[in-house]
């Protein structure tokens, strides 16, 4: 525990007394204080006072038998202390944190959906990943649920989602999605429109929802990282990082600076060809086609690059728990540092297009501002935050793999608009092409992995990794044998769409695709 | 811009002429696996741990082999990698598109790479 820790909990313990149950700490020395039903709104409140850029990170339900714990994971200072509350599994009701911290509104809905809690209070307590129609008694991630119940409740529904389509008073109802509205995932937005101007946001997200995390109860942890590598196509480096990242903690594995390193030339890479993607789609929202042409011809050699370091184009399958699978090739390095050149050259005339290119001035500046106040209230994340002013990237604040030892700049912009968002992620190109070409020239000598045990024993840990879209977080809880307990995973966009309600009301209705593309959602990523 | 769009005349395409001209394809892709029966001691290791349960251990002349179901592979080499006598190997095929779903069950016969 540091020192701003210690300090912290010494002033929880004044304001709650006798109201704080318990303080431990997870296996990587994360703080988790247990408190009494109803006071942990007091505690959240009390963090939210510490740290002008604190917010919810995630909250995670877990399945005790006779309770249900609810962790408010709060970011402080760049780093993540927990609060628990035990409701009895009967009788599951707290109260909500939303009033004051509006970006708690999803977390809270998931855990009502997912585990039946009520969240008394809550300014909009409908289902968020469970279909409308859904029984009111059976919750997914309880423990009594039986996987094959709940196959064979998904499969008698009648109708996928009952959105009553009516105008109320002036405005109109429209209905944005679910049929792939921007990008090629299914979501949904119910906009109210007066004229061109929308006035309400009503988002709906769940229609691809996998049960990942309960998939994953019936999984050993080997089979888990490639389970958890397809939850998201594009940044599925950074799931088997973090995942791999916390069970390690759980087990005090260290792993080999080589392999530190080569973990992090796979995530940078993810990261470019991430944001190469999400640019070039922004592109084409803007209608602007050539532009997205050439984003995605530049990015095919980021693609030969991974493809010649794991022998895949696409799913990495490169980091494993104690390492990565595969060493680099000597041989190889010249040819990845050619490879990367070709894009590197190619930036100037991209940066120069951003600046001074009309078409996309018009379409992006001004347009879809989220302000630094309402980015740290809604708790958003990455290039989103950045894109806001906000200073927040867990590469930063939390360094893993190799990035405490990398130099390189954290990308900031404070306009908060489209712009500013696609920006943040066009430098964040040019910084990750010069961490791989650093990484690839200290790369340490020596082993690229440690054999790890099967069973990992009994604990819990909690670990981040900045993804292309943003912090990941991964909570999990073992139980001593090749099997995890739980494992809570929150990803980026979970917690950037709702501040869509927020960029989107207000603005014309033409603008709303190319927001909703500047945020880069992922929902293969939100409905895991 | 307008400078890159000129430029463009006289580049050749970006596309490839697949399939009259062979990809290359870099060292260690991870293709089809093959499996080498010779070297297998039924130990099973490959099918306790792959991810998608592609792998079904079957009777071949009273000792257990494994069964590769294509269908089903997620080509991620576990089975490569959790094999101690590494008995099955990595290939540069990648041509694996089929109609028929059991046309990819890929059986352990005698003999190498069946």
């Amino acid at each position: 525990m540091s020192e701003k820790e210690q300090e912290i909990l010494q002033k929880l313990r004044e304001e709650l007394g006798d109201r704080i149950i318990q303080v431990q700490t997870t296996r990587n020395e994360k703080l988790l204080i247990q408190v009494k039903i109803g006071a942990h709104k007091d505690a959240i409140r009390k963090l939210l006072n510490e740290d002008r850029n604190a917010g919810v990170s995630a909250i995670t339900g877990v399945d005790l038998g006779d309770v249900i714990s609810i962790m408010y994971h709060i970011r402080v200072h760049g780093d993540v202390i927990t609060i628990k509350v035990e409701v009895p599994k009967e009788n599951a009701k707290t109260t909500t944190i939303c009033d004051i911290i509006p970006g708690a509104d999803f977390h809270e809905r998931e855990v009502s959906d997912l585990f039946g809690v009520t969240f008394e209070g809550h300014p909009n307590p409908k289902r968020l990943i469970l279909p409308d129609d859904w029984p009111q008694n059976i919750f997914p991630l309880r423990k009594d649920v039986e996987t094959a119940n709940l196959i064979r409740t998904l499969d008698s529904r009648k109708s996928l989602y009952n959105e009553k389509n009516v105008a109320e008073g002036e405005n109109v109802k429209i209905v944005f999605g679910p049929q792939h509205p921007a990008l090629i995932e299914p979501e949904m937005f119910s906009l109210e429109v007066d004229g061109e101007i929308v006035k309400r946001v009503e988002p709906r997200i769940g229609y691809v929802h996998r049960g990942i995390e309960k998939a994953t109860e019936q999984r050993t942890y080997l089979q888990n990282i490639y389970l958890v590598e397809r939850i998201c196509g594009i940044c599925n480096a950074c799931h088997a990082a973090c995942f791999c990242q916390t069970v390690e903690e759980i087990m005090g594995l260290n792993i080999p600076a080589r392999a530190k390193y080569l973990r992090t030339i796979i995530l940078e890479l993810n990261r470019i060809h991430s944001h190469m993607l999400l640019l070039g789609h922004a592109g084409t929202e803007i209608g602007y086609e050539t532009f997205f042409h050439y984003m995605w011809r530049d990015r095919e050699p980021i693609m030969d690059v991974v493809e010649m370091l794991t022998g895949n184009r696409v799913l990495a399958s490169f980091i494993t728990i104690g390492g990565v699978r595969r060493d680099i090739d000597e041989k190889m390095i010249p040819k990845i540092k050619e490879k990367l050149a070709i894009l590197k050259n190619k930036l100037p005339f991209y940066k120069n297009l951003f600046e001074n290119d009309p078409t996309i001035k018009m379409r992006t500046k001004n347009v879809g501002i989220l302000s630094r106040k309402d980015a740290l209230k809604l708790c958003v994340v990455g290039p989103v935050a950045r894109g806001s002013g906000v200073k927040m990237d867990v590469r930063k604040d939390e360094p893993y793999a190799a990035y405490g030892e990398i130099p390189f700049n954290m990308v900031t912009y404070d306009d908060g608009d489209s712009w500013a968002r696609l920006m943040v992620r066009l430098d964040e190109i040019s910084e990750g092409l010069d961490i791989i070409e650093y990484a690839l020239e200290n790369l340490p000598s020596g082993p690229y992995r440690v054999r790890a045990p099967r069973v990992v024993p009994a604990g819990e840990a909690i670990d981040r990794v900045e993804a292309p879209r943003g912090e990941l977080f991964y909570y999990i809880k073992s139980n001593n044998t090749a099997y995890p307990e739980r494992v809570k995973v929150r990803t980026p966009t979970f917690s950037n769409i709702r501040s869509f309600v927020n960029i989107a009301e207000g603005s014309n209705i033409a603008d709303i695709p190319a927001s909703l593309v500047s945020l880069d959602p992922c929902f293969s990523c939100t409905d895991r | 811009m307008l400078k890159e769009v000129l430029s463009h005349i006289f580049r050749e395409p970006a596309t490839r002429k697949y399939p009259e001209v062979r990809p290359e394809i870099p060292e260690g892709f991870r293709g089809r696996q093959v499996f080498d029966v010779s070297l297998c001691i039924s130990c099973g290791l490959c099918a306790r741990d792959c991810p998608a349960k592609a792998i079904e251990m079957v009777d071949v002349e009273g000792k257990k082999r494994p069964l590769f179901h294509l269908d089903r592979c997620i080509f991620c080499y576990q089975c490569a990698e959790s094999c101690p006598r590494n008995a099955i190997k990595s290939s540069k095929i990648f041509e694996l598109a089929s109609t028929d779903k059991s046309e990819l069950v890929v059986e352990p016969k005698s003999g190498r790479g069946n």
